[in-house]
């Protein structure tokens, strides 16, 4: 019925289509592809783009300067930078601002270009990629970027499709092949997709030559789902076209030797590419956010002072000194003498902040770049920082929010144990031959073994595979269940092996000699169903029932007395409690007279018009009864390497994590157990309703039964469903969910489309404010990466689609560890020094000149020479923050990887705060009063040689200088964790650089028409005893106050970092100062955790503990009961040439 | 070899055995070589890793020596101390030096007319007449203690903006080198020219240079002392910062087409008799131009001959005066002005400050370093020791 019903309004759409393609051709509403023709349009090319520029050079600098003017601080400086070109306004020359605000859009650019020649490397690995197309008849090899709709490609196994296609042909009967979608949709099993019948013929590349006539298809568009077309061969009907026959690109091609296709669209005109959005967004990390509100805030600061300065200015009786001769100037203007503040104290602001921000991230990059401990060697894959913004992010993830396939597991199912006859018999310590041996033996319980073992290689719908002309290969199975095939292939490791498939019989090796089992009916699985049976005549001739599936079925289907029925039930308690996915084994011998009346009843059922699902399932559920219990298999959904440790490292973190699948729930739960997410008691709150009442319900209910507990941590664990979540994330239930997700230790979200991923990850990061990461390998977790604040890929050997949308690409899962623990850990703590350091220089030397006002009649005049305060920021401490945000280092790595308690200090982001913001700046007016005040008093006579020679004003303003070269560059010294010599260069390097730059400077005069002032300067300076003096006295009593305050916390109020990184340095034991702390924090948790939680879903929670997994395609374009009837693997397939 | 029917089927078995046992020994060397070829791949990258340069190496992996200080009470207080034991000394060296410096200070600001019959302060005789008037006064004082060293004549101003911003950009430090220059810098107005003539020297600074001219008497011998004009500017602002204009000194050559400054009462070429002092090459008018730092200054005048009879080791006590040719007017702005004689040690001139800062923050080291030492004798014991309580660690009372 729903078929027909299909197919005419596929019909439907076909004959519109038709219509509208007489009104023009390639208009915007359709497009028209000719078959072995040239395209009478140009398409789009099928090369992408994900670079930033997307044109290179040309446009490169009018975005570039568009991007950084979109910057607040860049708008300043250029407005500063412009207002210093007004004559006689500015106090510190014409070009100060300008200059040092062009160097540092240099470098902004030179990091723009570096990072973006990284993307289009990226982009050229994919457009590089070579396919075979179909030209002048025969098979040639191109690079993906050159194919055009209307190509005809030829796609092999284990291949992306490198476009949107139209599946003609392929080497399987009936133009059937499999897709792996999961990394468009995040879901396991294999999908099939069928060619029409019209081009399942065309096997060969003459066949395809002779194709003429034309495709007419929709116009592109983001829908994956969704798919209307016609097939117009010259003189021959017009067939429909739906999804089925579409191969999008992103997928992968599986279990089918090869497929030809047609190109309908391409490059960034494919499915794909139109739902990841090209231009990911803008993230900014909650660092660079708050140092955005602080450079606000000292905008209105400097407005502020600059508004005190105006009217001191103004007060201030400049008629009477007549030496000035002000009168005729226009001097008394309070506008001009504002701005004229303005420009003095603009570099409050620090102009280089951006910049060093830039580069320290930048460099940080590369060091996730080169971390040789994130080196995935299996693959050779490096970890990569995509973008720089988000280096310290990684310091402070609160939620971790993972997707389950590829990212926490391989996607390879391992057959590993089974429970047969009350023992349990294991793959990985080789008690599996013991079975064999049983089996071969012959004695009690063999029979049972053998069944069992008969029905693993019998009950199932996989097909085998021979490479052709080598029948003594080995077999590959291809199945759309990964489940069904592990269980074949663990047949075929304990001597029964399936061979042979035809269409109505199966052939398996038992222990070398073939026998052969008639397939008489295949009953499907169903979700609803949760089992699957197989009707077979045994060689002997005998009816037996073969039905697999979940214990909860199983069981309720038994006959009476099962003699291993308890035990059973021990043993998959047992492999659910490691993860392990289970499936029940039974079997029924069914007399031939039963079976004659019931092929009937299924024969009517099967064909019926209506409710044909419902009489199925009835029929079925006639004949699956009465069985006998055969057994128990546990399937290992293998994990990814160390996933349970990093899962566990995290969570000592203080990380929440939460599992968003696209699977369903039981596996959800089965991989929830074995990365130790959850565990065995942990009350689990499932959320699984059909309606938003009952949903609201619920909710209600556990948020009553969390009582005070709400909003805490609790040793529980929330389940919920794709269905139910769309209710949760109605407005009204938004909160209460949320705060249910948050009372709980950990969440799963199983069977969650791509855009409720990134809803739950939305509403995350918005209601609680925390910082979210939320990592992903398929392009159904785009959005999600692309949602959160920190986006993280696994760049594996397939699908670059997540890595390519993500802020930083991984290899494995394990490594997100290191990523966060020690990365994070370190660029925050660097990038928060680095930013208040910058501030605190900053006002250090520019508050000065407000000290200094208050001596100069508030005229504005600049203590020091203008190009020596030009330089100041980019060139005498310039230096120390860069050296600061590249090598400062507090703990080890691997400290910090043992020790993951050490993340919580930068995840509670104690280092970048309003506090500690105010304290800096209290130290930077300190600092400065100092650096002022004191040369000041030593300079009152202003004789401060022994040749009784005055100096001038720019005397004391070098001096001031050199104190708060000094006092700055030892600041960040002091703050800095660990010197390498790098640091040491630095520091003093940039201290020696202002002596020589003054040396130098001051011969500039006449010889170059710059600094007439300076000249001879350094005599002055050098000479003098006092200023001497100055240099060990002044920066030395500015820092007592640093010193005493660090000193004091080390020594009264230690931080655990810095007792760790003590115990560290001085190569103590680092677990005494750690474990004793973590002792305390688990009875602390063990006292809090009085809450239990009733059960109330008895059925649901046994099936759970039983572990129950099984996953296939449903409701696909052909059942697999169906596809099975088409293969006979004794006859050799088509090569596809 | 045809033996019983049960031998066949147990051999048979038997025999199975082997071949999957073979079976299971194949995939386990298959790993093995696996695991070689992996191995090797890895020695390989290893020994490309170990070409790149250890620099290189050990910073991508972030793994540089690195020096972790660490600030404790146990590891600054040495430092606390050996700063206050060596800054207390300094400093008293320093004060030692300071108090060996002797000077004298004279307000002169509303000092007499000498003049017969006006009884006013110098000032408002130079304010009745519009400034154009000079007016001359002495003011006595007297040396207690001899100064025993070179001695050097200042003058002070007090409340003098020297630093303004107006005032310390104007000038032309092109004019001032001597280089021919048509119209002088923007900087200069309203002092750069007039009718079509240039000032000499152009610009704010140079026109309210100081112009008082300060002569001492010894009272008792009513005999001038002579003073040294010369070497009291900066040598670096004597040879490269001004220069006379070619030719001679005089407003048909060097000067031509200048006119002196408007506050001026001599022009620029007739500051001093001696030729290699005169013009923009006069000390006095070098000094002026390097402006002061702060509203209260001083300014070299000059220097004590000491090659006069009974100057030779320094300043004689006596009683003396000063003689002011007053022309210079501070009182509409509230300043002073001083005569300072003064003597100096190799720190320059009397200050105190250095001597008495380097005290404090020795004497602040000193206490600093004390209260660490209790500190440390009280939380001294590392977090981890205290922590670390075992079966062995014994009851204290």
């Amino acid at each position: 019925m729903t078929t027909q019903v299909a197919a005419e309004v596929r019909a439907r759409a076909g004959a519109g289509l038709g219509a509208a393609a007489g009104g023009g051709m390639g208009g915007q509403d359709y497009r028209t592809v000719f078959l072995n023709e040239p395209q009478p349009f140009k398409y789009c090319s099928n090369a992408i783009c994900t670079a930033k520029y997307r044109y290179k050079l040309l446009f490169f600098l009018p975005m570039f300067l568009f991007e950084q003017f979109r910057r607040y601080a860049n708008i300043f400086f250029l407005i500063i930078a412009l207002l210093q070109q007004i004559p006689g306004v500015s106090p510190t020359g014409r070009y100060t601002t300008l200059v040092p605000l062009i160097c540092i859009l240099v470098v902004s650019a030179i990091k723009e270009i570096a990072e973006d020649i990284k993307r289009h490397r990226a982009d050229d690995e994919l457009n590089k990629r070579e396919i075979e197309v179909l030209k002048d008849g025969q098979w040639q090899w191109i690079k993906w970027r050159h194919i055009q709709v209307g190509d005809i490609v030829k796609v092999r196994n284990n291949k992306f499709f490198p476009a949107d296609l139209v599946l003609l042909a392929s080497s399987e009967p009936q133009a059937l092949c499999y897709v792996e979608t999961a990394n468009l949709d995040g879901e396991t099993n294999l999908k099939i997709r069928q060619g029409l019948p019209q081009t399942s013929h065309l096997l060969e590349a003459r066949d395809l030559m002779s194709l003429s006539g034309k495709v007419e298809c929709e116009a592109p568009n983001r829908f994956l789902y969704q798919f209307t077309g016609n097939l117009k061969e010259t003189s021959r009907p017009t067939v429909p076209l739906c999804p089925d026959q579409v191969l999008l690109r992103g997928a992968k091609l599986q279990n089918t030797n090869w497929v030809f296709g047609l190109v309908i669209y391409t490059g960034h005109e494919t499915k794909l590419m139109k739902n990841s959005a090209t231009s990911a967004p803008l993230k900014r990390s909650t660092v660079d956010r708050q140092t955005n509100n602080l450079i606000i805030l000292l905008f209105f600061l400097l407005i502020v002072l600059c508004l005190i300065m105006a009217v001191c200015n103004s007060q201030w009786p400049a008629e009477l000194h007549w030496y000035l001769s002000l009168d005729d100037l226009s001097v008394f203007n309070f506008g001009i003498n504002f701005i004229t503040f303005i420009i003095l104290f603009n570099n409050l602001i620090p102009i280089s902040l951006q910049v060093t921000l830039e580069v320290v991230r930048f460099i940080q990059a590369g060091f996730i770049n080169n971390d040789i401990n994130m080196l995935y060697e299996e693959n050779n894959i490096w970890a990569m920082a995509r973008t720089s913004n988000l280096n310290e992010e990684l310091g402070m993830v609160k939620y971790v929010l993972s997707d389950k396939t590829g990212t926490l597991t391989c996607n390879i199912m391992e057959f590993k144990r089974c429970s047969v006859g009350g023992n349990v018999y294991s793959m990985s310590d080789g008690s599996v031959q013991d079975l064999i041996v049983l089996v071969e033996s012959g004695g009690p319980g063999s029979d049972m073994a053998r069944q069992f073992l008969i029905m693993l290689a019998v009950c199932h719908t996989v097909i085998p595979d021979r490479d052709e002309g080598r029948p003594d290969s080995a077999i590959k199975y291809h199945a759309a269940s990964p489940d069904e095939r592990a269980l074949v292939e663990g047949a075929q490791k304990l001597g029964f092996v399936f061979e042979t498939r035809t269409p109505d019989c199966v052939v398996v090796d038992v222990l070398g000699t073939k026998e052969r089992y008639e397939v008489l009916n295949v009953l499907e699985f169903t979700s609803a169903r949760k089992r699957m049976s197989v009707i077979v005549k045994t060689p002997d001739g005998q009816i037996k029932l073969y039905c697999k599936g979940a214990d909860t079925v199983i069981y309720e289907r038994l006959g009476d007395s099962q003699q291993f029925r308890d035990v059973i039930v021990r043993h998959l308690e047992d492999f659910a409690g490691e993860g392990l996915r289970t499936l029940c084994y039974a079997t029924a011998d069914i007399s031939q007279e039963f079976y004659d009346k019931w092929k009937n009843i299924y024969h009517k059922a099967s064909t019926a018009l209506q409710f044909r699902e419902k009489k199925l399932e009835d029929a079925a559920q006639l004949i699956e009864n009465n069985l006998t219990l055969l057994g128990a298999t546990a399937i290992e959904d293998k994990l990814q390497d160390e996933v349970p440790e990093t899962i566990a490292s995290l969570l000592k973190a203080g990380i929440h994590v939460w599992v968003l699948t696209g699977d369903k729930q039981e596996t959800a739960i089965n991989i929830g157990h074995s990365c130790h997410l959850l565990n065995q008691g942990m009350p689990l709150i499932i959320l699984n309703t059909d309606s938003l009442d009952e949903t609201r319900d619920t909710i209600n209910r556990h948020v009553v039964e969390f009582g005070e507990q709400l909003k805490r941590e609790n040793e529980a664990a929330l389940i919920i469903d794709g269905k139910t979540l769309i209710y949760a994330l109605t407005p009204d239930l938004r909160k209460d969910f949320l705060d249910l997700c948050i009372s709980c230790k950990s969440v799963i979200c199983c069977r969650v489309s791509p855009s409720q991923k990134a809803e739950v990850v939305e509403l995350l990061t918005r209601e609680t404010g925390s910082v979210t990461l939320a990592i992903g390998d398929g392009a159904n977790d785009v959005a999600m990466i692309q949602k959160a604040n920190v986006g993280v890929g696994i760049a594996g050997l397939e699908g670059l689609q997540a890595a390519c949308a993500s802020d930083y690409a991984i290899g494995q899962f394990r490594f997100l560890a290191r990523l966060l623990f020690v990365h994070g850990a370190w660029n925050y703590s660097r990038l928060c020094k680095v930013i208040l350091y910058s501030f605190y220089k900053n006002i250090c030397l520019y508050v000065i000149e407000l000290w200094w006002a208050a001596m100069s009649g508030w005229s504005g005049q600049v203590l020091f020479e203008r190009w020596s305060i030009a330089m100041y920021n980019v060139l005498f401490t310039a230096a120390p923050p860069l050296v600061m945000g590249i090598f400062d280092r507090s703990c080890s790595a691997e400290t910090r990887m043992k020790y993951p308690e050490l993340y919580r200090e930068s995840q509670s982001g104690s280092h970048f705060n309003w506090k500690v913001f105010l304290w800096w700046v209290w130290l930077a007016l300190v600092h400065s009063v100092l650096v002022f005040v004191l040369p000041y008093f030593s300079m009152t006579q202003d004789v401060a040689w022994g040749h009784g020679r005055v100096g001038g004003y720019l005397m004391v303003g070098n001096m001031v200088y050199t104190y708060v070269v000094i006092t700055v560059c030892l600041k960040a010294g002091l703050e800095t964790d660990a010197w390498t010599w790098v640091t040491h260069l630095a520091i003093w390097g940039s201290i020696a650089s202002w002596f020589i730059f003054l040396l130098v400077y001051s011969n500039f005069w006449p010889v170059l028409p710059m600094a007439p002032d300076m000249a001879g300067i350094y005599l002055q300076v050098y000479s003098s005893p006092v200023f001497w003096f100055g240099v060990i006295l002044i920066p030395l009593s500015c820092l007592l106050l640093d010193v005493t305050t660090k000193t004091m916390q080390n020594s009264v109020r230690k931080s655990l970092t810095e007792q760790v990184r003590e115990s560290e340095i001085s190569n103590k034991d680092v677990s005494k100062v750690l474990d004793t702390k973590h002792r305390l924090s688990e009875t602390a948790r063990l006292l809090k955790n009085v809450f239990r939680r009733t059960t109330t879903r008895v059925n649901l929670e046994v099936e759970l503990a039983h572990g129950y997994a099984f996953s296939q395609e449903e409701h696909g374009v052909m059942g697999q009961s169906e596809v099975i009837r088409f293969y006979d693997t004794t006859q050799p397939k088509p090569g596809g040439m | 070899m045809s033996g019983p029917d049960g031998d066949g089927v147990s051999n048979t078995l038997h025999m199975r055995m082997l071949e999957r046992k073979v079976l299971i020994l194949d995939t386990q060397i298959q790993e093995l070589k696996y695991q070689i070829v992996r191995n090797e791949k890895k020695a390989a990258d290893e020994k490309r890793r170990k070409l790149e340069s250890k620099f290189n190496q050990k910073f991508k992996q972030q793994r540089l020596p690195a020096w972790q200080p660490i600030l404790t009470a146990d590891t600054v207080l040495p430092a606390f101390f050996l700063i206050g034991l060596l800054f207390v000394p300094l400093g008293a060296a320093l004060l030692f030096f300071s108090h060996s410096v002797q000077e004298m200070e004279l307000d002169y600001t509303d000092c007499k007319s000498v003049e017969a019959g006006v009884s006013m302060p110098c000032s408002e005789v130079i304010r009745k007449s519009n400034f154009t008037a000079e007016c001359t006064c002495q003011v006595n004082f007297t040396i207690t203690e001899p100064f025993k060293k070179t001695v050097y004549l200042y003058y002070g101003l007090d409340n003098f903006y020297q630093n303004h911003r107006r005032y310390v950009k104007s000038r032309d430090d092109n004019q001032l080198l001597g280089k021919d220059i048509t119209s002088p810098s923007n900087d200069c107005n309203p002092f750069g020219m007039s009718d079509g003539k240039i000032y000499a020297p152009c610009g704010a600074i140079a026109n309210s240079m100081f112009n008082d001219s300060l002569t001492l008497y010894d009272a008792g011998k009513d005999e001038k002392l002579k003073l040294i004009k010369t070497d009291i500017a900066w040598p670096s602002d004597r040879k490269i910062k001004f220069n006379n204009p070619p030719g001679k000194l005089n407003d048909s050559e060097a000067f031509k087409n200048t006119i002196k400054p408007p506050y001026w009462t001599k022009n620029v070429w007739e500051l001093s008799d001696d030729p290699s002092n005169n013009g923009y090459k006069n000390e006095d008018l070098i000094v002026w131009m390097r402006s002061a730092a702060f509203p209260t200054f001083r300014k070299l005048y000059g220097k004590i001959d000491h090659s006069m009879i009974g100057f030779k080791f320094g300043f004689p006590k006596g009683r003396y005066y000063l003689e002011v040719q007053y022309r210079y007017p501070v009182d509409s702005f509230g300043g002073r002005k001083r005569m300072i004689l003064s003597t100096t040690s190799f720190l320059g001139g009397k200050n105190n400050f250095l001597g008495i800062a380097y005290i404090t923050v020795g004497c602040i080291c000193l206490l600093l370093g004390i209260i660490f030492l209790i500190i440390h004798i009280k939380f001294g014991k590392r977090a981890v020791d205290q922590l670390n309580i075992n079966q062995n660690t014994p009851y204290s009372d």
